[in-house]
């Protein structure tokens, strides 16, 4: 007799609300198991899970490592579900979706990975390109995802001329997608310049990319 | 929270040949020149048991073995109590320890900034926020109320003290006798007894010798609280250059012959007594001939007492953290960090001076709050180093391998707690700390003092021993000559 739909949902919440990796695995087998859709596994659970945790970070009631944790524990039960996210119909809702990446010439990444976990927390879907990532990707990446936001994230001066060239190639393109920038050696002042919108951190990307849709309707 | 420095090896600046060198040389110190005692008490005390007293130049000439055998009469480990219990502690040459250092007698104003005269609202705030700060394990009155009756500000300062922390607590400013004896019976008070508080010592004092050479009459209050089981902190202060000589061998001897006098003294009248030695040594300006608590020559004698102490295996109290800057800023921050780091470092049991500027004369409360975030830090780094298959992670190295991070690994997630995090040190970048005010640590410091005044709740003594400790005052604003 497979467990009640809303056990589950409660324990895929509770795996990574409370930083339980394998319970997490468990959960969504069970889930599978149980005929639960994926998509309502993921939104209903695993989504609400990171979201809570989002929100303790926020108020300085968790860190940002048990954050990141939290995102590997919900990405590895999703991996779980995949296959038959693959063969459902039904589509995750999101706010928009993102293509992310860390521009031409810079492999520092650990800050446009924190930026993917507060925007998927804060519920948009987002398109990892990577770290070295060559402009064109960012460009065929948003074409083909229908984008709403590109972010392009730069540590290094010799490298942030490349969000430049990131803004440009979209805006040849004919993409309208809002352009976020942030990294080390990024300023407002910068980010003016090029036309595109600054954030200095993950939490604050997540809150000006929500701003940035909601004004666009 | 103390910290054990068995892991990480203190750091020394005598050779052990020079430890005994000077030990030797401040035997035949006392033994050939002797030191002048204003005491009558311990002119006798000493004569009785041998010594070549000269009663009326008041020069005791003390012979070696009288030293020795009170070196090995001296209570070992000095346990030192909290009218709360959990923040009772042992000197047990392990842990060092904090401590607020006074005696100030002026106060840079937490709200105007203004130099002002310090008062009793001021001990009795700073005992709340010694209360409060989790590393800081004794409270020494910062400064001396100066809107009391003169003559008992000792009684005000330990009213204020015991009704507004906890922990343990330190009379900094104790000088007559009859002084020591009503500080005696404030605690006595507070601990519930004369027993009690040989059980449980509540209080300790400062005994100050002199330099050069000179046992004043803190003398006759050091006896009284040896008897009463009120560990004196038996002190040592040279100038490095006016009360003692210009070259550190010197001040490093004439303090060490100071504080094996009246440890003498103290032990030939109650033998087995608990004390604590303590240097707060000051280098001289040689431009000017003024002084200064935190210049390298004074954190250097205060190096070569804590090796002293610990030669004797007795406890340590030093002044450190001293710094002349006359406000909270740049200079303050690294005159202190660079005493303070070296006394830890150096494993002193005992060491004081957070929130003091102007060679301990005047409070900042917001350096006492930068202060413990500086000590925080310097403890952090006496954790020593773990090396284990557990620290050395091989298996989160193995599982994250080329590139990637170790932010979202599971041993991450276990021991990220063991690092250090700040109070007051702001880690955003620009953007974020731009758009919150722009605020200096000093602000930060301002706010946080302003926060723990504000909601730190203290337990209040008991109402009768309230009462007594305002009974004690007054009989003491009687018996206590003015």
């Amino acid at each position: 007799m497979p467990e009640d739909k809303q056990t589950i949902l409660l324990e895929l919440e509770n795996s990574v609300k409370n930083l339980q990796q394998e319970a997490a695995i468990e959960a969504a087998q069970k889930a599978l198991a149980a005929g639960v859709s994926p998509v309502e596994a993921i939104e209903k659970g695993l989504a609400k899970g990171i979201r809570e945790v989002g929100e303790k970070f926020a108020r300085k009631e968790m860190f940002v490592v048990e954050l990141i944790y939290a995102a590997e524990i919900m990405n590895g039960a999703i991996k779980v579900l995949e296959p038959e996210l693959k063969k459902s119909k039904e589509k995750r809702s999101s706010l928009a979706q993102v293509v992310i990446g860390t521009v031409a010439g810079d492999i520092h990444d650990i800050g446009k990975n924190l930026v993917k976990i507060m925007l998927e927390a804060g519920g948009f879907e987002v398109h990892d390109i990577g770290k070295d990532a060559p402009t064109e990707n960012f460009v065929s990446k948003a074409k083909e995802v229908s984008a709403g936001i590109v972010g392009a994230s730069s540590l290094m001066t010799t490298t942030v001329s490349g969000q430049k060239d990131v803004v440009d190639a979209l805006r040849r393109a004919g993409i309208t997608a809002h352009c976020m920038v942030g990294g080390a050696a990024v300023t407002d002042t910068w980010a003016k310049e090029i036309g595109a919108v600054y954030a200095s951190d993950a939490m604050t990307a997540a809150v000006t990319a929500k701003q940035l849709v909601e004004k666009r309707g | 929270m103390s910290r054990g420095v068995v892991r990480t090896r203190p750091f020394k600046i005598l050779s052990s040949e020079d430890v005994d060198r000077i030990h030797s040389s401040s035997l035949d110190v006392l033994d050939q020149i002797g030191i002048k005692i204003y005491s009558v008490r311990a002119l006798n005390i000493l004569k009785d048991a041998g010594a070549d007293v000269d009663m009326k130049a008041g020069v005791a000439k003390i012979p070696s073995y009288l030293v020795q055998d009170a070196l090995d009469k001296c209570r070992r480990p000095v346990r030192l109590c909290g009218r709360n219990p959990k923040y009772d502690f042992t000197l047990d040459d392990d842990h060092v320890h904090l401590c607020t250092d006074g005696s100030g007698i002026g106060v840079l104003d937490l709200e105007t900034g203004q130099r002002r005269d310090s008062t009793k609202k001021d001990v009795e705030d700073c005992a709340r926020i010694a209360d409060y700060l989790e590393c800081l394990n004794m409270y020494y009155p910062l400064v001396t109320p100066l809107d009391v009756p003169k003559h008992s500000h000792v009684l005000h300062e330990l009213d204020a003290a015991f009704n507004n922390c906890e922990k343990h607590v330190t009379s900094g400013t104790t000088y007559l006798r009859e002084e020591a004896v009503f500080a005696v019976k404030m605690a006595q008070a507070v601990a519930g007894g004369e027993d009690e508080l040989r059980k449980r010592p509540l209080l300790s004092a400062v005994a100050c010798t002199s330099s050069p050479l000179v046992l004043g009459l803190t003398t006759d209050a050091a006896i009284e609280f040896a008897r009463a089981g009120v560990p004196p902190i038996v002190m040592t202060m040279p100038l490095v250059g006016a009360s003692s000589p210009v070259t550190l061998a010197g001040p490093i001897t004439l303090g060490n012959a100071q504080v094996l006098a009246l440890m003498t003294v103290l032990q030939l009248d109650t033998p087995g007594s608990p004390l604590i030695y303590s240097s707060v040594p000051m280098a001289m300006e040689p431009m000017t001939g003024l002084f200064a608590a935190a210049f390298p020559a004074a954190t250097m004698v205060t190096l070569a007492h804590i090796q002293m102490s610990k030669h004797y295996k007795l406890p340590i109290f030093v002044g450190g953290w001293g710094s002349c800057s006359k406000i909270p800023d740049e200079q303050a921050a690294y005159e202190k960090s660079i005493m303070g780091y070296s006394m830890v470092l150096a494993g002193a049991d005992i060491n004081s001076g957070p929130g003091l500027l102007e060679n301990y004369t005047i409070l900042s409360y917001e350096q006492l709050m930068l202060d413990h975030e500086m000590y925080t830090m310097m403890l952090e780094t006496l954790k020593g180093i773990d090396v284990s298959d557990e620290t050395i992670a091989m298996k989160a190295i193995m599982n994250v391998g080329h590139e990637g991070h170790f932010l979202g690994q599971k041993h991450t997630v276990q021991h990220f707690k063991e690092l250090w995090m700040p109070a007051l040190s702001d880690p955003r970048p620009y953007q974020a700390w731009a758009k919150d005010g722009a605020r200096t640590v000093v602000k930060a410091a301002s706010e946080k003092v302003k926060e723990v005044l504000a909601t730190h709740k203290v337990d209040p003594l008991p109402k009768p021993v309230q009462d007594d400790l305002t009974r004690i005052i007054k009989e003491g604003e009687g018996g206590i000559p003015r």
